[in-house]
């Protein structure tokens, strides 16, 4: 198991050639190891510049994005492929699961491309599924409910025991009582793993089960209800 | 994605028009190569010499002049010739040719008897491996074929005394019988000092309806003879085994004058060859032209479907999967399939190939040897590894391709 992150943001400023104001400013942002934290905001104000910075999908021009001091911004694309195998959980709004597949060959896809499925590994699978509902791990993804392929991204996002979970808007497109408990879930395992948590959602039954709330708009934080200075 | 991954498989078996193209032109000249394989030399009436070979060594049927009797005679005579035989046709028999001829050509030129064995009499006949009769089943000749409307003979019934083993060529469809019964069917050399009917150049095959009436009675049972003097009837072709090249060349020489025409069927289908390899060349330039619109599809496809995978591609990247895994899976996919398309496209035009060369054996006699040459593996070599370049472009593209802007399209 990965060690739980803390994240330290400093002087950040993405801009578009074609964007006169930058996209995301964030002057300093800390959050905390083992912190469960919800990013709010209207569309285009910035939240997914932000999971993109903090997951190294993308890198910032200027200025640092540490986890546990390693600071992505100098790590080449690669490196920040690794790091985020290894460090990071991610769950998104689309699921990204691949038809054709059973829900335990989903879950273990991304450890066998990186051939990280060890013997453990394929047994935590396994629990895993047991432990977000899902009494069978063969069955195949497509014909799974929405709110069933949630819970395998999430199982999927679980399997390394990775010191972050990300999640973007995890339950836009489910149903009120599969987001309920897709939300339940994705808060309860974080705790139970130790694992960093940061939601962007617009959810407001989501938005509640967490301790801290970022509010962006234009690309700069308006309202942040906890943690370190911003 | 499954129609694209269709549409792409169906592209390399677009492939298979180029493989049919030049596995059938191969065989038709492999197989026409061994149908000529026993005929050294072959003498003729002058006229064509492409219509003299495709008569004597593929039966073709076709009214042929004839040439003097007292040719076959010299022929015998000449010390350069080991062996010299007459070749008679124009009857049929159930859609078989009947080809009147001698025990000599029947010894030289076939692997021997199946069942059964040589006429005896003028009321024999040897049958070809692929003339579907019993040993001693009756054949009552007719005049030409069915289809041109021909009469059937009523003075000689033959019947089956053997049948020879294979040989690959047009003869195994043939039904051969003494010439000397095809002369006196057509009432042609009966008696040898009655000069009447001697050196008429009237074929042998479209001998008039009235001319039956003059020769009402043949012996079925009398023997075989064929001691031919001068005085023999007419022939069509004489087949010549020379005993040497030199003599084969001498021979050729002496007898392409004057009335007589003398060809080695090799040389005639050298030139027919060169007229089949100029078709084949034109046919192959358009499948190649059709392989090209093919590849320019595929390509396009190809980026296509790159572009609709580029939200899985940048998933897998975002969840961890190293890049050169994702690369990996992308090339691998789409090898396999364009690999698969060239494999369906090998299978169809072989099979394609081998249906037109069966059906061509029913029709002709001549078996078409259908077959893969050293080339044919070059070119299989470079197909595969267009298809290897071709699949890298994507592959190449997936590489490059950032997973956030991929996952944002």
């Amino acid at each position: 198991m990965t060690a739980m992150q803390s994240l330290d943001i400093q002087d950040i400023a993405v801009r578009y050639p074609d964007l006169p104001a930058a996209v995301l400013a964030i002057p300093r942002l800390v959050i905390a190891a083992g912190e469960q934290v919800v990013i709010t905001g209207a569309s285009g104000s910035g939240k997914s510049t932000f999971v993109n910075l903090v997951t190294g999908l993308e890198r910032p021009k200027t200025g640092r994005v540490a986890w546990n001091d390693v600071d992505l911004a100098a790590y080449s694309e690669s490196a920040r492929d690794r790091w985020r195998a290894g460090n990071v959980g991610l769950v998104m709004q689309d699921f990204h699961l691949f038809p054709g597949l059973s829900a335990l060959d989903n879950v273990l896809l991304p450890a066998r491309l990186s051939g990280a499925a060890t013997v453990p590994r394929i047994a935590r699978a396994h629990d895993l599924l047991t432990q977000v509902g899902l009494g069978r791990p063969g069955q195949r993804i497509e014909t799974m409910s929405r709110g069933e392929m949630q819970r395998v991204a999430v199982a999927r996002a679980l399997l390394r025991s990775p010191g972050l979970i990300v999640a973007d808007e995890p339950t836009a497109s489910l149903d009120p009582e599969s987001g309920a408990a897709v939300g339940q879930l994705l808060v309860d395992l974080a705790r139970a793993e130790g694992s960093t948590l940061i939601v962007v959602s617009h959810d407001p039954r989501l938005i509640a089960l967490l301790d801290r709330r970022i509010d962006l708009a234009a690309g700069e934080i308006v309202a942040d209800n906890g943690g370190g200075p911003s | 994605m499954g129609r694209l991954d269709r549409r792409r498989a169906a592209g390399g078996a677009r492939y298979s028009a180029g493989v049919t193209v030049t596995l059938q032109e191969r065989a038709l000249r492999l197989g026409s190569a061994r149908a000529a394989d026993k005929f050294d030399l072959v003498v003729g009436a002058a006229g064509s010499e492409t219509q003299l070979v495709l008569s004597s060594v593929f039966l073709q049927p076709a009214a042929l002049p004839l040439m003097d009797g007292d040719v076959l005679a010299r022929l015998n005579a000449d010390p350069r010739v080991a062996w010299a035989a007459p070749v008679a046709f124009g009857d049929s028999f159930a859609g078989y040719p009947l080809v009147g001829t001698t025990t000599t050509l029947i010894q030289n030129t076939s692997p021997g008897f199946a069942e059964g064995g040589m006429f005896v009499t003028e009321g024999q006949a040897v049958i070809g491996a692929a003339v579907h009769l019993r040993l001693g089943a009756e054949i009552k000749p007719m005049h030409g074929t069915a289809e041109t409307g021909g009469e059937t003979h009523t003075e000689l019934v033959y019947h089956v005394s053997g049948r020879l083993k294979p040989t690959g060529t047009p003869w195994d469809r043939a039904i051969l019988v003494p010439v000397q019964a095809v002369w006196h069917i057509h009432g042609l050399g009966e008696e040898h000092d009655d000069d009447d009917h001697g050196g008429t150049a009237e074929s042998t095959a479209p001998a008039h309806a009235e001319d039956h009436d003059h020769h009402g009675a043949i012996d079925a049972d009398a023997p075989v003879n064929e001691d031919f003097d001068a005085h023999a009837p007419g022939l069509p072709a004489i087949l010549v085994k020379p005993k040497s090249i030199a003599d084969a060349y001498k021979l050729r020489q002496d007898f392409r004058q004057g009335a007589t025409l003398a060809v080695f069927p090799g040389e005639v289908l050298t030139s027919l060859y060169a007229t089949l390899g100029d078709a084949r060349q034109v046919l192959s330039a358009v499948a190649i032209g059709a392989q090209g619109l093919v590849a320019a599809a595929l390509i396009l496809v190809t980026v296509v479907h790159i572009g609709q995978r580029r939200r899985q591609i940048g998933a897998l990247r975002a969840f961890g999967a190293p890049r050169l895994a994702v690369v990996t899976i992308v090339w691998l996919e789409l090898f396999a399939l364009v690999l698969l398309g060239i494999g369906l496209g090998y299978l169809i035009g072989y099979g394609a190939a081998l249906t037109i060369a069966d059906r061509f054996t029913v029709q002709n006699g001549l078996i078409l040897p259908v077959e893969f040459a050293r080339q044919d593996l070059w070119q299989a070599i470079g197909m595969v590894a267009f298809a290897a370049i071709l699949s890298a472009i994507p592959a190449i593209l997936a590489y490059r391709q950032s997973p956030v802007t991929a996952l944002r399209s």
